[in-house]
Parts: C-alpha cells; structure tokens; sequence
C-alpha cells in the first residue's frame, strides 16, 4: 500500500474517533481560551499594547495547548494497543507518523481558526485584511509544531512522566520556529501589514527539515 | 589591571568544571571497580 | 590498561602551557585589554563542545544502525561531557560580557540559540533517566539527541545569519574580520588544549558507562546461578 494511501487511512481514522467524542478539539479550544483571556491581565489590552504583545503570546497559547493535547492522542493507542496493531499492518512506520501529525495539524488549526477571530475581537484588533497570509503563516508554523510534537509524543510515550517530559523536549526544540512564526505574525498585526518573507522561508525551511528527518527517524521510532 | 578579577573568575570557572566533573566521573568509576572485583570473588565461590 | 602517566603529565603541561599563552605571550587587545584573554577559554570551550556534540551525532547514528552497545555508550558519555563544556562557555561567556558590554545577559540570536542548545542536551540526560528499558532508552534518546543536533549549526551560523550583540564571526568571518596572527597562534594551542581535556573525560566516562554494563552482565549471571559471566566479546570492549 503506497505511503500516501495508509497516511489517508490513518488519517481518517483519527478524525472520526475525535469527531465522534470531540473530548480533545473541546478542551484544546477552552485551554486556548483560557490562556488568551489570562493574557488580559498580564499586559494593558488596548489595541497598540495588542498589536506588538499579541503575536507572541498567541503563539505560545499554541504551543502549549497543542503540546499538552499530543499526549492523550498518542497515549490513546497505547492503552488500547492498536499501536501494535498498526505495526503489523503492511504500511510503512511513516505514513503512520504522517496520518497523526496531519489528523493533529487539522486538530490544531481548527482550534487556531476558531481561537485568532475571538482574540481579534476580544482585544480590538482588525485582522481582516490579512486573513490569507496569517492562515499561510498559523499553517506552516503549526506544520512545523505538529512534525515535531508526533515525533517526540512517540519518544515520550515510554519514558515516566511523560506529560512533563513532552513539553520539555518540544519547547527547546520548537524555540527557533517560534520566533519565525512571531516574527511573520507581528508582520502582519503591524498597522501596515507587510509579510516578512525572509522569516516566512524560515519556517518553511524548518518545516522541511524537521519533516525529512522524521521521515528518516520513522523506522525506529515505532518500533516494539 | 583592569577587570582581572572577571578574567580569574573565568580561569578557575574553566577549570573548576572540568576538575569537579573529572573526579565526579573516576571516583564513581573507581567504585564501580570494587564493586566489580568482589562480586567476582563471590562468584569464585 | 596502559599507563596513565604520560597522558596526565602531557595534559598538564598543555594546561600550563595554555594559560601561560593566553595570559602572557598573547597581544593586548585594543579596546578590552586584559578582559579579552577570556577569548581563548571562551572558544576553547565551545571547540570542545561542538567535537562533543558532533562525536555524540555520530554516536546516535552508529546505534540505530548497528545496535552496538558501545554506540550507546559513546552517546551518553559524549553528551555529558558537551554539556559540561557548554557550561564552561556559557559561564566565560557571561564573565565576559559583564565587564565589556555592561550586562549579564542579552537575548541576541547566538546567546538565545546557545541556551538552548544547553537546555536541550540536558533534557536528552533528564530523558534517559525516565526510560528504564536498555534497548529502548538507547534507541528513543538516539533519536532526539539527533533532533537536538539540528540546533547547532543554528547557533554556529547565528552570529553570521544575524547582527546582535555578540561579536560577529573573526575567524572565515566578513570583510573586515580576521585575527592577528600571535592570537591566533595561541587560539590554536588553546582550543587543542580544552579539545584534548575534553577527550580524556570522554575516554574516562565511556569506560564508566561500559563498565555499568559489564557489572549489571556480571549481576544477572550471579543471579542466574552461572558459575562464570559471559565474557564481553573482544570487539564490544573497544
């Protein structure tokens, strides 16, 4: 079976098991919340303080929302085995990796796309303008967050602690990814929105690796 | 001279690191060994 | 096991020899005068650092490759002493910047990267404690550790790619970089120096981590009631 057709498969499994509960889009998307409406206290919410704060602190909701939400999603399968289960399928240990990290790219984004308008509104921010680009941008830097954070919620899934140990493997690692992705959405929060494209080629760029060295790593990351 | 404290800070920092970490690792490397030479003369046994 | 005269005495005399050059037959600096001499343990520290990590990448690679124990061994022993190194850079570093920039700290790309390289290789020793299983431990911190190195060539190019508050590049730098030739004499002798001190810890924590295996091989035959271990094939005590 081609790679593409069994990440397809995974892919589809994922979306109709969170769908049918909706238990990890849900509480994702209040943690997001919560933390957007913490933000209010921690700086002056006028619509300048706003503009520069609020890239930065929407990106690091994220972060944190989507690296606590790749714990239970691939716990999930630990407790009911079917991670062996898709082992013994004839499909390559990547286009395993790749229908997680595509089912947790829609999760997320979907939290992103609800989560962006409500902190617009919340904190006078009109964002109207740059709707495409700044979808361009929350697409390629959670790419990158969700490459990542698959991978190493494989690593932490047997080692203790594994809900402390998650974010302390992947913040570090996601550190330059997230001054690209804050850079290019300041761009665009800026009274004269222009897209930085050097940065923007960044988080592609960083995109590409990370995904080429999971495809490399995927054999030995799910194996017994 | 000026700021030679901060520049004797950094030497004894250089080799504080390396001295404390190289003891760290012979003397835990010395204990292993005993304990490897009398475990081997208790399997002698 | 050979002797280990000659190599302490030889490390000693590059120590000595290395701090006499670095204090006394090193040029004064224009502008920092003395302060600057921390130059020589501060690039000593991160040659050290960076031939750890490479040496520890490579170490990574050979296990998920060939499933050889050394490999593993090499691993963690390699990332240790990068991190110690580290350490020592991050520590001349901000002894350094005290007194000629006026701050502690700044959050510029080489620093930024720099510490989290650190944090990183940290997280890849705090890790290994967390996963009891031998094989699996091995194969799942060979993994990040090869994820962790994809952050240093960032904080190598970061003062190239980016203008900050750190120094940009003296050496294959710009135009207008270069270094006078007595310093760069004695850079060289003071990066092989922490280079070769940094070797002799590696050899002596690979020997501790070998020497864990052979002890726990040694415990499981004593409980097994054997009479004597399996010994160690020939090519494994490397």
């Amino acid at each position: 079976m081609s790679t593409a057709r069994a990440a397809a498969i995974v892919l589809g499994k994922e979306l109709r098991l969170e769908f049918r509960a909706r238990e990890l889009l849900t509480t994702t998307i209040v943690f997001a919340l919560v933390i957007v409406v913490l933000f209010s206290f921690a700086f002056d919410p006028t619509a300048g303080e706003s503009r520069r704060y609020g890239p930065g602190l929407l990106w690091i909701a994220f972060l944190f929302a989507g690296s606590l939400m790749l714990n239970p999603s691939f716990a999930r399968e630990q407790s009911n085995s079917t991670l062996d289960a898709l082992r013994m399928a004839p499909v390559s240990p990547f286009a395993i990796l790749l229908g997680k990290m595509l089912a947790n790219l829609i999760f997320l984004c979907l939290a992103e796309a609800i989560l962006v308008p409500v902190f617009a509104v919340l904190y006078n921010i009109s964002l109207t303008s740059v709707v495409a680009p700044l979808a361009l941008v929350f697409v390629l830097g959670t790419l990158g967050l969700v490459i990542t954070g698959t991978v190493f919620s494989a690593v932490a899934a047997h080692a203790r602690m594994r809900e402390l140990l998650l974010p302390l493997l992947l913040l570090p690692i996601l550190a330059p990814l997230l001054i690209a992705a804050v850079e290019t959405t300041a761009s665009l929060f800026a009274e004269n929105p222009a897209l930085d494209r050097a940065w923007l080629a960044f988080l592609a760029g960083f995109d590409i690796v990370f995904l080429t060295a999971s495809w490399l790593l995927s054999d030995f990351l799910l194996e017994e | 001279m000026k700021n030679f404290h901060f520049l004797f800070a950094a030497w004894v920092a250089v080799w504080a690191v390396f001295f404390v970490y190289e003891l760290s690792v012979a003397s835990r490397l010395s204990r292993l060994r005993a304990e490897m030479d009398s475990l081997k003369r208790q399997l002698k046994e | 096991m050979k002797s280990r005269v000659p190599i302490t005495v030889a490390a000693a005399a590059l120590v000595f020899f290395a701090g006499y050059a670095a204090l006394f037959i090193a040029p004064d600096e224009r502008t920092m005068h003395e302060i600057q001499r921390i130059f020589y343990f501060h690039l000593g520290s991160w040659a050290a650092m960076f031939t750890a990590l490479t040496i520890a990448f490579i170490a990574n690679i050979a296990w998920l490759v060939t499933r050889q124990p050394r490999w593993d061994w090499l691993g963690v022993s390699s990332v240790e002493v990068g991190v110690a190194a580290c350490t020592a850079g991050l520590i001349t570093g901000v002894l350094w910047g005290k007194p000629a920039w006026g701050i502690w700290w700044t959050w510029d790309p080489r620093l930024t990267t720099c510490f989290i390289l650190w944090i990183l290789y940290i997280s890849y020793l705090i890790l290994r404690g967390l996963i009891e299983e031998p094989q699996r431990r091995a194969t799942l911190s060979a993994i990040f550790g090869i994820f962790a190195f994809l952050d240093a060539p960032l904080v190598y190019a970061s003062n190239r790619l980016w203008v900050g508050q750190h120094p940009s590049p003296v050496i294959m730098g710009g135009k207008d970089s270069g270094l006078d030739p007595a310093m760069g004499r004695v850079l060289l002798v003071a990066v092989v120096t922490m280079t070769v001190m940094m070797l002799i810890v590696l050899v002596d924590r690979y020997r501790l981590e070998r020497l864990r295996h052979e002890l726990d091989e040694l415990r499981l035959a004593a409980e097994s009631g054997s009479s004597s271990p399996k010994p160690l094939a020939a090519k494994e005590l490397l």
